[in-house]
């Protein structure tokens, strides 16, 4: 049997990359650090959920009893979409191909007959399925022990929890394209990267004008689903991110964002010399 | 002009630049490679003919270089570079007609060898079936089908170099590049490695390998470029750098088993210079590497003193002597 002379299509051969890379990428020591940290919010739901099962008191923020779906949904906003979905996206994405580089495992895939943009997609859609299957788990638990603090309902809740995960896999795509970005044009990717998800995006955020639509945050917020209780407190924190733009207006952005990045991200690997240390 | 230059001229036969430029296999005109302010390869020129060649220089010498450029891992700061008729860089339906053997040992360690075979053999368009048995056959080829369900992180040093080149060949490439391919191998696995490459050469198949180590080379081919300095100091078949190479010691670093033994019975061979015990191992100089080797093969293949595991030759056995030929 002679071996075809075809090269697959660029999907194609990205899915088979995926194919290669997502067991080593679920199994990399990078997975189960950043495990640990999804750990952190289950710390957190089960703690409220023991004071509330302890005391029958719920949580109250200046008098005003806050329900569990709303807990719920500051926690998706605060902890998921604005800390946890940028940290993801800045460890993987910057190391979609550099993992490959430092492990000197690059040379195998360069010289295949399928384009060097092919590696990185395969690379970006295995970050985007391991990101969330190991998201998704964190946050059935966190839905799962808060919802029903103070006497609220799972049945209710659910419809808005499946858009939390459709939310969360925006977010996963667009940072993950922007940082993959960021890994493979410059050179120090993870100080940059973090640099601009916890300090760029919240400093530009508190201020009015054009520059917030130069964050992925922006979009975000318009996505969030929950109703944020109209207390003192939590509706000033509200008041900052009072400026959102629409869903679609957030969705094209996104995609926008999403299908440039990794198009550059794309271009940039197949222009780049990747010289292995011997 | 310096020994090697000399030595070159005479060496290239006429039937080998006699060679159509169509048919060259690999053709580079004023090749340079440059990483900032270091020179990596320097204004080379040369063609390669089918066949077995060999790429022969000491550590630091450009072999490393050369071969990424002609396997497309890196561009070329000035002139071109051809493999197979076409440019390599930015080109990568012509990794069809090529198979790669890298000198690194990077594996994806918690794969099988035949996971690993087959999950690469799927890049060139096979479908998973044809994918598994090809993997299978080329695993076969290699003689490692026993082990193909083992993960690789538990292979030895000789497993993993051939697991590499069952990943190369598994395509039917016409054209296999092979980076050091004998390094850290026990004297059998050298030998029936050796014996697979001039297989892979008589069935039609060009190879290129590269080595520190001339006997390794010559053991498979004639044909050989030599390389220092960035520099391709000869090309063809360089008798008179063998005898040069010859006349000086040549060190081996040998890891076995009853190192002691070992070395009672090396103290019997005539071409042991000087012998040196290190942790596990020891370390031979000998006169004449050929005749060492050969007895070092037969030794291990009669297990009568224990196994030897790894047989290293460290770079500064070419290096003294490239050394020396430039400065003549």
């Amino acid at each position: 049997m002679s071996a075809p002379r075809t090269s697959p299509t660029l999907f194609g051969s990205a899915a088979r990359i995926l194919d290669l890379s997502l067991g080593q990428m679920l199994w990399s020591r990078r997975s189960v650090f950043l495990g640990l940290l999804l750990g952190m919010p289950v710390l957190i739901a089960a703690a409220i959920r023991t004071i509330d099962l302890m005391y029958r008191s719920g949580i109250d923020v200046n008098g005003v009893r806050v329900q569990g779906a709303t807990i719920f949904g500051l926690m998706i906003w605060g902890l998921y979409i604005r800390f946890i979905v940028p940290v993801l996206g800045v460890f993987y994405g910057t190391s979609l191909i550099a993992d490959e580089v430092d492990d000197k495992t690059i040379t195998y895939l360069f010289t295949r007959p399928i384009p060097r943009s092919a590696v990185l997609l395969g690379k970006y859609l295995a970050y985007l399925v391991c990101t969330v299957l190991l998201v998704l788990p964190s946050v059935m638990i966190v839905f799962f022990l808060i919802v029903p603090t103070a006497g609220g309902s799972i049945a209710a809740a659910f419809p808005s929890l499946l858009k939390d995960f459709g939310m969360l896999a925006v977010g996963l795509a667009a940072y993950g394209a922007v940082f993959a970005l960021v890994g493979t044009r410059i050179k120090r990717p993870l100080i940059v990267g973090l640099v601009f998800a916890f300090g760029w995006e919240p400093a530009v955020l508190l201020f009015p004008g054009y520059l917030k639509r130069l964050t992925v945050a922006y979009y975000m917020q318009a996505l969030v689903t929950h109703d944020m209780p109209q207390d003192s407190a939590v509706s000033l924190l509200m008041q900052v991110f009072r400026e959102v733009p629409s869903v679609a207006t957030s969705l094209v952005a996104l995609t926008v964002i999403v299908v440039a990045a990794v198009w550059a991200a794309g271009r940039a690997v197949e222009q780049k010399e990747y010289v292995l240390e011997q | 002009m310096s020994a090697v230059e000399q030595g070159a001229a005479a060496a290239v036969p006429d039937e080998r630049r006699a060679v159509p430029r169509g048919s060259n296999i690999i053709a580079a005109d004023h090749l340079s490679k440059w990483y900032g302010q270091v020179i990596g390869l320097n204004d080379v020129t040369l063609t390669v003919p089918p066949g077995i060649t060999g790429l022969l220089g000491p550590n630091g010498a450009g072999k490393s270089t050369f071969m990424k450029l002609i396997t497309g891992q890196l561009k070329p700061s000035k002139g071109t570079i051809t493999v197979l008729g076409e440019p390599i860089w930015g080109n990568p339906s012509l990794y069809f007609r090529i198979g790669f053997c890298p000198e690194q040992d990077a594996f994806y360690e918690r794969m099988t060898g035949l996971e690993w075979v087959t999950a690469l053999v799927r890049l060139n368009g096979l479908s998973d079936t044809e994918a598994a048995a090809t993997g299978r056959r080329a695993l076969e080829m290699v003689e490692l089908l026993d082990a193909a369900d083992k993960k690789i992180g538990a292979y030895s040093k000789g497993m993993r170099q051939r697991v590499k080149m069952a990943q190369a060949l598994a395509h039917e490439p016409e054209l296999l590049i092979l980076d050091e391919p004998l390094a850290g191998m026990d004297p059998i696995a050298r030998r029936k490695t050796i014996r697979m490459i001039k297989d892979w050469g008589r069935a039609g198949r060009s190879i290129i390998v590269s080595s520190h180590i001339l006997h390794e080379i010559e053991s498979m081919t004639a044909n050989i470029l030599l390389i220092n300095q960035g520099r391709i100091l000869a090309e063809g078949n360089v008798h008179q750098i063998r005898d040069l190479i010859d006349e000086h010691p040549h060190t081996v670093y040998i890891k076995a088993d009853q190192t002691r033994a070992l070395a009672r019975q090396f103290l019997s061979f005539d071409d042991v210079l000087s012998l040196k015990f290190e942790e596990d191992a020891i370390v031979v100089q000998t006169g004449r590497p050929d005749a060492f080797y050969a007895r070092l093969t037969d030794l291990a293949a009669s297990g009568e003193l224990g196994a030897i595991h790894e047989v290293t030759s460290p770079d500064d056995n070419l290096q003294a002597v490239f050394q020396y030929l430039v400065k003549t």
